[in-house]
């Protein structure tokens, strides 16, 4: 589904990413994981096509095309979505809004009919009780006044509205409190399908307890420096991110 | 007051000819009513128009119209309402190029506990009691605008409302340019409005300038507001005069022990346009609280001049102002706020955010606080910046266009001004104005970023 080579970013005139590879296939759960300053949500943001990040080098292939060559938008609509770390506080417009529009558009763009209003609040209310969330959300204008907490939820359910098949999580868990983790998690794993793969950046195993990984990766320096399966993230857990850097069986 | 006429450039000289003019024949006796027209119209001379120079005209160049040689509009019939007015919207008065037209008011019977008079029809009878009436409503300080507009209004509309009385629908005062019958033409109008307000009243009054895209047209409207013990006033002010069109409006407001006095004001139209409120916090207890939107978009210089005076204890003001400039746009917001020596207890905010949406666009903004009391609490601030790029970044992750994704953050940041108008139907009219007018800016013009 995604092959990232020798993938080379730089943001505001720093060498970030240096030659990152990666593959995701569909229906894999990859976890990335760093200390902070390894480049984990500058990757996160290079692949959603954020300005300011500029790519100096190598490729990224999302279903055998060039994903750095599309719009935000048109990576939105082919089915890569992010949830952001820090999601933005938009005063005046409201979360409904929001979603269908999203919706639409990437509707519109798959050549589908605009959803029916009804179908559209039915879908809405089953995916906000999955988040535990409240309807009174719907109304009140785009994270504007949430809680931290509030804020992760409000990302995982535009994902789950918007059903991506590449959803790029970016440090979901940081700032929740076990209950709201746990809901996150929840919402997450309701995610999980064959055709569908989940890419977690993440500072701390914690989410790995409630979202498991089939992958994970080590990312230090801007690049991966060590692969593997979900006891890799347990022993990072107990013996840091030095040990991967000093490791020369790295790479 | 004689000013030698040697040093005086030509354009006061048209003024003064005019003024001969227009009413020599009409009022050749020469009674109270015209002279006070003609004490208007010395102080005027005097002044001449104000300059850069001047600090309450800073931003706002006056030479385009200073250039124009105005003469006073032509009544025009108009059989029918024009698309361009809000349907359906409570009592509606109607003047077309600044003459009242009965015609097109509704409803025929007045409310009870309204009373509704056209100036140029009590004139007619009375012109000595008019004048008695105007002399008592004129500022101690009038502008140059007020004085053009007392030397050559001739019609306008005064509205009392009863002591304790509440009107449920708004009045709906419609100021209509129709185009000239003479084609080329440079026309002006200086209609008067005065509402008063009497003890525990209440009322909404909605003054709507519109008309066609008309050439040279100059607006000059006066509206006055005198609000006496509790009474409590809204006014919706919408300003979309034709795109060469010149407005510069003034609006007083006068306030008695606890009256409350709230404004919305939308600049949207002309070629240059301006309008000033002057506000003045008479007694204790009495809070005005003024909000509005203005933009500026193609060439147009929108500027929005605000002093409110406390001038008594105890009393209030808030300002929230929004500005949006989008092409070539120009925009002005001078908020002054002063409070008097012995006016302690006092409470005033001021807040004007600015959205910027090309590099070619300009807004100036500036608060001004004179404060000569120790016990009070004013505040202000100011931003003025562009779309934000994580907002934007935001929206289009999610699937929206650029496009879609900028006249939806515009929208969103007017949104908030659009709010505050509580008479629903007239709120979801103007949300579309402005949404379209948005759309229309936001996609339609090259220099946009």
């Amino acid at each position: 589904m995604l092959v990232i080579d020798n993938l080379k970013a730089r943001v505001g005139g720093k060498d970030v990413l240096k030659g990152l590879n990666l593959t995701i296939n569909a229906g894999e759960v990859h976890a990335i994981m760093g200390p902070n300053g390894s480049g984990k949500s500058t990757l996160a943001q290079v692949l959603a096509g954020r300005d300011g990040y500029e790519v100096t080098g190598g490729s990224v292939t999302y279903q055998s095309r060039d994903l750095l060559a599309l719009a935000p938008e048109e990576r939105a609509r082919e089915g890569v979505f992010l949830a952001f770390q820090y999601p933005v506080e938009i005063p005046g417009v409201n979360n409904v809004y929001l979603l269908k529009a999203g919706l639409n558009a990437i509707r519109k763009h798959r050549g589908e009919p605009e959803v029916d209003a009804f179908e559209f609040l039915a879908l809405v209310r089953e995916k906000m009780k999955l988040m535990q969330m409240d309807e009174s959300f719907l109304n009140r204008a785009v994270n504007e006044g949430f809680s931290g907490g509030e804020k992760k939820r409000n990302e995982i359910l535009q994902m789950a509205i918007l059903e991506p098949k590449l959803a790029l999580l970016d440090e979901t868990d940081s700032g929740l409190d076990i209950d709201a983790l746990r809901v996150v998690a929840n919402g997450v794993n309701s995610l999980r399908r064959p055709d569908r793969a989940i890419v977690m950046v993440t500072h701390y195993q914690r989410l790995l307890d409630y979202i498991e990984p089939d992958h994970v990766h080590v990312l230090s320096g801007g690049r991966i420096l060590k692969s593997g399966d979900k006891s890799l993230a347990l022993e990072l857990e107990s013996r840091g991110y030095d040990w991967v850097k000093e490791d020369p069986a790295a790479a | 007051m004689s000013v030698s006429a040697l040093n005086q450039p030509p354009v006061l000289d048209h003024y003064r000819e005019l003024f001969a003019s227009t009413w020599a024949a009409r009022a050749p006796k020469r009674d109270a009513l015209t002279q006070l027209r003609q004490a208007s119209l010395d102080r005027f001379l005097a002044t001449g128009f104000p300059t850069q120079r001047d600090e309450a005209w800073k931003y706002t160049n006056l030479r385009r119209l200073e250039s124009r040689r105005f003469t006073p509009a032509e009544s025009a019939a108009v059989a029918a309402e024009d698309s361009r007015w809000i349907p359906d919207c409570g009592h509606r008065l109607v003047l077309i190029n600044g003459t009242m037209l009965p015609g097109l008011s509704t409803p025929a019977p007045q409310p009870p506990g309204v009373t509704v008079l056209s100036l140029a029809q009590w004139a007619q009878h009375s012109p000595d009691e008019v004048a008695e009436f105007l002399s008592r409503h004129e500022p101690a300080t009038p502008g140059p605008f007020e004085n053009l507009n007392g030397a050559f209004s001739d019609d306008g509309i005064v509205i009392d409302i009863a002591q304790g009385f509440a009107l449920d629908h708004p009045l709906y005062i419609v100021h209509h340019w129709r185009a000239p019958r003479t084609p080329g033409s440079s026309q002006m109008a200086h209609p008067r409005v005065i509402v008063r307000a009497g003890q525990q009243s209440q009322c909404s009054v909605i003054s709507h300038y519109t008309g066609v895209d008309q050439a040279d047209a100059f607006s000059n409207p006066w509206i006055s507001f005198d609000l006496a013990a509790g009474a409590r006033v809204e006014h919706l002010r919408i300003q979309e005069e034709g795109s060469r069109t010149f407005h510069i409006g003034s609006s007083h407001v006068r306030l008695a022990r606890d009256a409350n006095f709230t404004s919305h004001e939308f600049a949207l139209g002309a070629s240059l346009g301006r309008n000033s409120t002057m506000v003045q916090l008479a007694e204790p207890g009495a809070s005005v609280s003024l909000n509005g939107l203005f933009a500026p978009t193609g060439t147009q210089h929108l500027d929005t001049h605000i002093r409110i005076d406390h001038a008594a204890a105890h009393t209030q003001s808030r300002q929230d102002y929004r500005g949006i400039a989008a092409a070539r746009g120009r925009g002005v917001f001078n908020g002054k706020v002063i409070v008097r020596p012995h006016a302690q207890k006092i409470d005033a905010r001021q807040s004007n955010r600015n959205l910027l949406l090309s590099a070619t666009a300009e807004i100036d903004t500036r608060p001004e606080l004179e404060i000569y009391a120790d016990d009070v609490k004013c505040s202000h601030g100011a931003t003025t910046g562009q779309l934000d790029p994580v907002s934007l970044f935001y929206l289009r992750s999610r699937g929206l266009g650029e496009e879609e994704a900028r006249a939806l953050l515009i929208r969103a940041f007017a949104q908030s001004m659009l709010a505050t108008v509580k008479v629903g139907p007239v709120r979801t009219w103007l949300e579309a104005r402005v949404q379209q007018r948005f759309d229309l800016s936001a996609s339609g013009l090259p220099e946009s970023l």
